[in-house]
C-alpha cells in the first residue's frame, strides 16, 4: 500500500498538528490514511489503532452500516450528499460514546486514486449549552403556568365543585328512592348511576387537564386540532365568565388540518391571551364583554385571532407590549405575552398585536408543515 | 298543602347535572319541581305553575341569579327565594339575603340541610299564602260595605256608641242602628272585638299596596 507519509512534507504535518479541529483523511474504499492530534483527542483511539481501518469504526450506526455503500453510491453517481455541504452528524468514541459534531469533507485525487479529507467540529458543549438554555426555558414556561393557574384557582375550583355537588344529590336521591322502595324503577336507579358516571367523568377530565398544565418538562409535540385545543382550555374560564357576564365566541371553518403543536404550550398561550382580555374588561368596570376566537388557514398557515371589546393596548404601552418584565397590571409579573411570544417562535410561529381591531387583539400564526 | 292548587319548586340553574340531580333529590323527599336553564326561560314561561319557593343559582350567563331576583321582588312575587352558591359566593349570598331572599344554600349540598331550608321556605310561603288569602277576603267584605257603611264602620270600631256616630255623620241614630246591623253581617263579624281585630288584621299587613294578590 501507497503511503501518504512517503510524501508527507513538514509543512503538511504542521498544518495537521496545529488544527483544533480533528481531520481524517480516506481513501475511496473508507480506509483511513491520516489521523490528526485532534482526532485522536476527540475520538480517544491513537494514530495507529486505526491508519488502515475503515472509518465506520468512528461512526454510530445508521451509517455504521451504510457508510461502504454511501461512497460506491458518489463514486457511481457523482451525487453528493455532503461533499461541499457540511453538516451536523454523530461519532463514535472508542468508548462506544456518540457525541454531536459538525462534519465537512473534501476530496482530492493523488496518483489517480481518490482520497477524501474530512474536518470535523466538536458540537458537544454547544449542544449542551442549548439543552441547559432550552431547560431553563421550560422552567420558565412552567413557572408561568403555574402563576396563571394561581390567577384561576377559584374557577378551577367550581369547575369541579359542580360536578361533585351533582354526585353528591344524585347519590342522595338514590339512597332515598331505594329506602322508600316505592314506584321506584330499576330503569330510574340505572339512570342516576349512568349520570354519577357522566359526572364522575366530568371531574376527572378537569382535573386531567390541571394536571397536564401543571407537569414540568416538556411535553412532545404532536399533530392536535386546534378546536379541540381551544375548547378544552375555555373550560377552565367558565366561572369567570359567568361571572363577569362575558361571551366567549369561537368561530371556525369545517375541516380545519391539524397542527403539529406542543399542546399544553399553545394552551398556555391561549390562557394568557384570554385572561388578559378578562382582566381588560373587567379592568373597565364593566359587567359585561365578548371575546372572539377565530381561526382560519391562510397560505400554510393556521391564523389565531384573539380579540376583545375591551379597551384595547394603550399607545405607550405597545412598544413595549411583548418586552419581559413589562406590564400594566399592579400585580403583573410581565412575563405573560413575552413567553407566549417565545412559544409561538418555538413553534416556527409568531405573536403580534394587531391595532386595526376596536379593542385589543392578538394573532398567533401557526405553520401548517412544521412537522419534524 | 292546603290550598287547592298544588304549588311546586322552582328551579333555574344553567349547569344541567346540577339542576337535574337537585330535582331528584326534592323528588325523592316528595317535593314536586319544575327546572329552568336560564333566569331568560324561566321569565319567559308558558306553564301555569305556582310556586311554594325558588331555588335559584347566583351565578349564571345572560341574566343572573342576582336580577332575576330584583325582578321578582319588584313584581311582587308570592314566594321565597333560595339562592345556590358555591363557597365563594357566600358574601354575595349574604348581601343577597340583606335584600330580602330567604336564604342560601351552598354546593355541594347536605340533603339534610337543603330539605330543611326548603321546607322551611315552603312553609313560609303556605303562611304568606294564608295571610294573604284572609286579607284578601277581608278586603273583599270591605269592599262590599257602601261607602256610608264604612264611615259607620271607622266610628264603630273607634269604640264610639251609636248616638255618637249619629251626631258625627249627622244623621239619626235609627239610621246608623240599620247601617251597623248590615256591616256586622257584611263583614261575617260576631262581635264588636271580633270586627276591630279584623280591621287590625287588615292594617297591620306588611304590605299594603293594591293589586299584590292573585
Amino acid at each position: 500500500m501507497k503511503t501518504i507519509e512517503s510524501e508527507s512534507n513538514p509543512f503538511f504535518d504542521a498544518l495537521m498538528d496545529a488544527a483544533v479541529d480533528a481531520i481524517i483523511i480516506i481513501d475511496g474504499k473508507g480506509i483511513i490514511w491520516r489521523f490528526n492530534k485532534s482526532a485522536q483527542r476527540l475520538f480517544e483511539y491513537d494514530e495507529d489503532e486505526v491508519v488502515g481501518q475503515n472509518v465506520t469504526v468512528l461512526m454510530p450506526e445508521p451509517h455504521r452500516h451504510r457508510h461502504d455503500e454511501y461512497l460506491v453510491n458518489y463514486q457511481e453517481t457523482g451525487k453528493a450528499a455532503i461533499i461541499g455541504k457540511g453538516r451536523e452528524e454523530n461519532g463514535r468514541r472508542k468508548s462506544g460514546e456518540v457525541f454531536p459534531m459538525r462534519l465537512s469533507v473534501g476530496e482530492t485525487h493523488v496518483d489517480q486514486q481518490v482520497f477524501y479529507v474530512g474536518i470535523i467540529h466538536d458540537l458537544s458543549r454547544r449542544k449542551s449549552t442549548e439543552e441547559k438554555l432550552r431547560a431553563l426555558e421550560q422552567q420558565l414556561f412552567h413557572a408561568d403556568r403555574l402563576l396563571t393557574l394561581g390567577e384561576m384557582t377559584a374557577g378551577i375550583a367550581h369547575e369541579i365543585n359542580q360536578p361533585l355537588t351533582a354526585i353528591a344529590a344524585y347519590a342522595d336521591a338514590a339512597s332515598h328512592l331505594l329506602d322508600k322502595n316505592t314506584e321506584t324503577t330499576d330503569s330510574a336507579l340505572h339512570d342516576i348511576c349512568t349520570r354519577i358516571g357522566e359526572q364522575t367523568r366530568r371531574a376527572a377530565a378537569v382535573v386531567l387537564h390541571l394536571r397536564e398544565l401543571v407537569r414540568r418538562g416538556a411535553s412532545k409535540k404532536a399533530l392536535q386540532s386546534i378546536i379541540n385545543i381551544i375548547k378544552n382550555t375555555m373550560l377552565l374560564f367558565d366561572y369567570e365568565i359567568k361571572k363577569h357576564n362575558i361571551v366567549i365566541q369561537i368561530v371556525s371553518p369545517n375541516n380545519l388540518p391539524d397542527v403539529y403543536v406542543n399542546e399544553i404550550q399553545i394552551q398556555q398561550i391561549l390562557v394568557n391571551l384570554v385572561k388578559n382580555s378578562i382582566d381588560a374588561i373587567v379592568g373597565e368596570g364593566r359587567n359585561q364583554g365578548r371575546i372572539v376566537l377565530e381561526i382560519e388557514e391562510l397560505k400554510g398557515e393556521l391564523r389565531l385571532s384573539v380579540s376583545d371589546d375591551g379597551p384595547g393596548v394603550s399607545v405607550e404601552a405597545l412598544p413595549r407590549l411583548f418586552e419581559p418584565f413589562y406590564t400594566s397590571k399592579s400585580n403583573g409579573v410581565g412575563l405573560g405575552l413575552s413567553i407566549c411570544k417565545n412559544i409561538a417562535t418555538a413553534h416556527g410561529g409568531s405573536l403580534a398585536y394587531s391595532p386595526s381591531c376596536e379593542g385589543a387583539c392578538f394573532i398567533l400564526s401557526l405553520p401548517l408543515s412544521s412537522i419534524g | 298543602m292546603r290550598n287547592s292548587k298544588q304549588l311546586i319548586v322552582g328551579i333555574i340553574d344553567d349547569d344541567e347535572a346540577i339542576r337535574e340531580s337537585l330535582h331528584l333529590l326534592l323528588f325523592s323527599a316528595d317535593l314536586p319541581c319544575q327546572v329552568y336553564a336560564s333566569a331568560d326561560e324561566f321569565l319567559s314561561r308558558t306553564d301555569a305553575h305556582e310556586f311554594s319557593c325558588l331555588l335559584l343559582d347566583i351565578r349564571m350567563p345572560g341574566t343572573d341569579g342576582l336580577e332575576l331576583f330584583r325582578i321578582l321582588q319588584h313584581e311582587n312575587a308570592p314566594y321565597p327565594v333560595l339562592f345556590i352558591t358555591g363557597h365563594g359566593d357566600i358574601p354575595l349570598a349574604v348581601s343577597a339575603i340583606k335584600q330580602g331572599a330567604f336564604d342560601f344554600l351552598t354546593k355541594p349540598f347536605k340533603r339534610g340541610e337543603l330539605l330543611e331550608k326548603v321546607k322551611s321556605a315552603i312553609t313560609h310561603c303556605e303562611n304568606q299564602r294564608t295571610q294573604l288569602q284572609s286579607r284578601h277576603e277581608l278586603k273583599q267584605r270591605v269592599d262590599s260595605c257602601t261607602p256610608r257603611e264604612r264611615d259607620v264602620m271607622q266610628l264603630m270600631v273607634r269604640g264610639l256608641t251609636s248616638k255618637s256616630i249619629a251626631d258625627n255623620l249627622a244623621i239619626s241614630p235609627r239610621t246608623v242602628e240599620i247601617h251597623r246591623a248590615h256591616v256586622m253581617e257584611k263583614m261575617q263579624a260576631a262581635s264588636l272585638p271580633a270586627l276591630v281585630q279584623m280591621l287590625t288584621q287588615l292594617r297591620s299587613f306588611p304590605d299594603e299596596k293594591d293589586g299584590e294578590s292573585h
